[in-house]
């Protein structure tokens, strides 16, 4: 093997790569999305609206905060159209970076309720999930339960599971209960709620429901839709737990998916059609139909046999701002209060 | 001995007077280090931007149960590791028995299972409430916490262990195994005696990279609920939204792995150890076994793999087969390979050049390539972070310089994910090549050069051929650990490119394995016959 040799074969991947970097110029009919969502609904989406539009839709998918960074880094040099992300906390960070260009229009002022939209129209909220109980039927009777303090009392010593506080649905419910009972009670909660774990924080939402079904625990802490998902799952049975809705003060924590037009966006007129048309009556179906989270726009109809079940519930109408914005204090509440 | 000759040997190689091709090792050493460890250093000035808040109120929280558990997961996995990968390449070496052959590289597939996956398939398998327990009847313990993350720590990075450890033994062990024999001693006290101390160094490397690989991991630890240093920095990133502090926690992890790294030199002393030169014929025949010894070494061989591979991998298979797959696979097979063998060649340029450099035994260029192999400690999401910072700052410099405004280096881009895999992996690369290039005599050196040969030629025509199968090792293992990396991908690609590893994550993290399953298994499949062509390039068996 003689000296050229050997380099050539380590400077030609080099030289195919660099061309593979330049990056295909995006024509001025791609509508350009970053979104840290990647369900089944939010593919329905930007199909219906490619076929409603003509327009093509280039998506780029990654997990809530890499993609706030990823998008602060790139700045002027690869910017988005619509940025899409999960949970107020995250909108508000968003927000917070700049990264929101401000708009509105009638359709959207007037689909989306107000506390599901930023007061600027900076984001407005596509789809909405609920943090709710799940109980054992046979160990627990429904009557026992009064809202989320019920994780903290003490009969359920031992017989609580819940996921770890660094998820961001546990930091925003934490966050929505200082805002409401204020410092002191939130995490005098938060202490109590640990010490009732029937186990060490593990697993994911769906992980604490079957912990529940194999009587590992009575009472969980879960978003709604994936109880649901699981009760339309042949493959898993959950006809032993039941949903309760924690309507105690303050009401049930509801948190928000939202979509922004992105601040330097290349085309913005495309991306605030896109949004409208995401809270349209025929892409706000999809989120039930297909994700069994429920849809912004309240008068939307769909079709989901156990969201139907399930029933109404009053909700904590906190705003997204608000619950975002006290991330941070939620997180530090939860490592003083001893949940992992 | 060895040393001293080694190390005036090659400043002769490399300082021959009155030659132009002078490649001084500390000024290589020096240039290499800085270019790939710019993260490091980005990562360093990110951390002393901020201010110390954070860090106050970790360390009255949490900042001891981070430490402690980062350091009890590293030792446990280590250890398991270490047990599990000497042993097995071990009784390879030493013993034939039904099915040896192919035992022999299956041992390394493993390494082709995704710490994460294997976490969220066995955790799948053994939960409470999982269908496999409700089908089986049996009542397995929950791989969770510590033990459970250790558990699958050691599974799926023993291989790292076993190959170093492997390789080793069968270039020393069998002959100095036999005379040790036929001067009476036991079987255990000729294993402790002999052939320990001559694979120590191999399998010092091997579990210094298995300990670098836990250190730096985030998936395994926060899905099975162990609060290491690494989710601690994670949290810091997210939920403070601090990468100043996040970068301040990295600094004190990137601290623990230079300790490891440490701790594997000083174990692994001053030694170096070149080959004996025994040729294939005289080294002496495996101990034959027969009948129910031969199943039992065969069935001992295989555990590992079952555990480590096959189990998790045929629990996904048979959720795979009930889902719908969706139209992300393909491309992202794409992403995976572009990535990969991308990498590899880069790493093999790298690690041979740092070998070099580190066989001169010139301090200021080995600590250089030391700080560099730390790299690996540092979890992925904070060396892409770093890595962003250190480009946007290179961008400054580059539109300070030129009076343009040309946006080349800044954002993603293969360029800086590129990047960013080499001050992850210089450590996978480095190490193979350097335990490569410690087979090749020093005498050899002094000869070819004393018949006149420059430096360069002494590199290509003595050395190459002698090391190639470490450095195919390195360009080898560099790419499946690219193939299977996951949080400095998902920030650093072009938008156009998606990996398995990122397909996969996105399903599991969403709680859908059953979607998760193809990509993983997809990713798993290409990563298999990379670790099998690792066996094709180790010395003959």
């Amino acid at each position: 093997m003689t000296n050229r040799f050997a380099l050539g074969l380590v400077l030609a991947p080099l030289v195919v790569l660099g061309a593979c970097s330049q990056e295909a110029e995006t024509s001025d009919d791609t509508l350009v999305i970053y979104s840290s969502r990647h369900y089944d609904s939010d593919y329905a989406l930007y199909e219906a609206f490619t076929e409603a539009t003509g327009v093509e839709v280039e998506v780029v998918e990654a997990d809530g905060d890499l993609l706030i960074e990823r998008v602060k880094a790139d700045g002027d040099s690869n910017p988005p159209d619509v940025i899409i992300t999960v949970d107020s906390g995250r909108l508000w960070k968003a927000d917070q970076e700049g990264l929101f260009a401000s708009t509105s229009s009638d359709i959207l002022n007037q689909r989306v309720p107000a506390s599901m939209h930023h007061p600027e129209g900076h984001w407005y909220g596509i789809s909405s999930r609920a943090r709710v109980l799940v109980y054992a039927k046979d160990r627990v009777q429904a009557s026992e339960l009064t809202g989320y303090e019920s994780l903290a009392d003490p009969k359920f010593g031992g017989r609580v599971c819940a996921r770890s506080s660094g998820n961001i649905y546990n930091i925003s419910l934490l966050s929505a209960l200082i805002a409401r009972w204020g410092e002191e009670r939130a995490q005098d909660w938060a202490s109590k709620v640990a010490g009732n774990f029937a186990r060490d924080p593990q697993g994911g939402d769906s992980d604490q429901i079957r912990a529940v079904v194999a009587g590992e625990c009575d009472l969980a802490l879960v978003n709604h839709y994936y109880f649901a998902r699981m009760a339309l799952d042949t493959n898993e049975d959950v006809s032993n737990v039941e949903v309760y809705w924690p309507e105690a003060d303050p009401g049930v924590h509801v948190n928000i998916s939202g979509a922004g037009v992105a601040a330097n966006a290349r085309h913005p007129e495309l991306a605030k059609k896109f949004i409208e048309f995401a809270v349209s009556d025929e892409a706000q179906k999809l989120f039930p139909e297909l994700t069994s989270e429920y849809p912004a726009v309240p008068s939307v109809t769909y079709d989901n046999a156990v969201l139907d079940a399930l029933g109404k519930f009053k909700a904590d109408p906190l705003d997204g701002t608000t619950i975002g914005s006290r991330q941070e204090e939620a997180q530090r509440l939860f490592d003083q209060a001893g949940w992992p | 001995m060895a040393a001293v000759t080694n190390s005036i040997g090659n400043r002769a190689a490399f300082a021959a007077g009155g030659n132009l091709r002078r490649l001084d090792p500390a000024v290589v050493g020096t240039v290499l280090a800085s270019f790939f460890a710019l993260p490091i250093i980005a990562l360093i000035a990110l951390a002393l931007s901020g201010d110390s808040e954070y860090l106050d109120h970790i360390a009255s929280t949490r900042l001891a149960e981070f430490s402690i558990k980062s350091t009890k997961l590293a030792i446990m996995s280590g250890a398991l590791a270490a047990l599990i990968g000497v042993s097995c390449a071990w009784l390879v070496t030493r013993y034939d028995f039904a099915g040896r052959r192919a035992l022999s590289w299956l041992l390394i597939l493993p390494l082709a299972m995704p710490g994460y996956v294997a976490a969220y398939s066995w955790y799948a398998i053994t939960a409470p409430g999982s269908k496999f327990e409700a089908a089986s009847g049996w009542d397995l313990p929950t791989v969770s916490g510590i033990s459970g993350a250790a558990f699958i720590f050691a599974l799926t990075l023993y291989p790292y262990v076993y190959l170093l450890s492997h390789n080793a033994m069968e270039a020393h062990g069998r002959l100095s195994w036999d005379i040790a024999r036929s001067l009476g001693a036991g079987p255990w006290r000729a294993f402790r005696q002999i052939t320990l101390p001559l694979i120590w160094p191999a399998a010092a490397a091997g579990t210094a990279l298995v300990i670098m690989e836990v250190l730096a991991d985030y998936g395994v630890a926060d899905f099975l609920g162990v609060s290491t240093l690494t989710v601690g920095i994670v949290r810091a990133w997210s939920s403070f939204s601090d990468p100043a502090a996040a970068a301040q926690l990295a600094v004190l992890l990137l601290f623990g792995a230079l300790l490891a790294l440490g701790a594997e030199r000083t174990a692994r002393g001053r030694r170096q150890f070149a080959s004996t030169g025994a040729s294939d014929t005289q080294l002496s025949p495996r101990s034959q076994l027969t009948g129910w010894r031969s199943a039992v070494v065969a069935g001992l061989a295989m555990l590992p793999i079952a555990l480590g591979l096959l189990i998790p991998a045929g629990n996904l298979a048979w959720l795979a087969i009930n889902t719908r797959p969706s139209d992300s696979v393909l491309p992202a097979l794409q992403g995976t390979l572009l990535l990969a063998i991308g990498s590899a060649a880069l790493a093999v340029f790298l690690g041979l050049t740092a070998a070099y450099v580190l066989r001169s035994g010139n301090r200021v260029a080995r600590a250089s390539v030391r700080v560099l192999q730390a790299g690996y400690a540092v979890p992925g999401a904070v060396a892409a972070i770093a890595i962003l910072s250190a480009l946007a700052i290179g961008q400054s410099v580059l539109n300070a310089l030129s009076g343009a405004q040309a946006a080349i280096l800044t954002g993603g881009g293969i360029i800086a994910l590129l990047l960013a895999y080499q001050s992850r992996f210089a450590a996978v690369a480095i190490l193979p090549s350097e335990a490569a290039l410690m087979k090749v005599r020093p005498e050899l050196d002094e000869a070819a050069r004393s018949l006149g040969a420059s430096p360069m030629r002494v590199v290509t025509k003595i050395h190459l051929p002698l090391v190639l199968t470490g450095l195919a090792t390195a360009g080898l293992l560099v790419a499946i650990e690219v193939m299977k990396e996951l949080p400095a991908t998902m920030i650093l690609r072009p938008f156009s490119l998606d990996t398995l590893a990122v397909t996969a994550h996105n399903y599991a993290s969403d709680e859908r394995l059953a979607q998760a399953a193809l990509p993983a298994l997809i990713l798993i499949a290409i990563c298999v016959p990379a670790t099998a062509l690792l066996n094709l390039v180790r010395p003959n068996a």
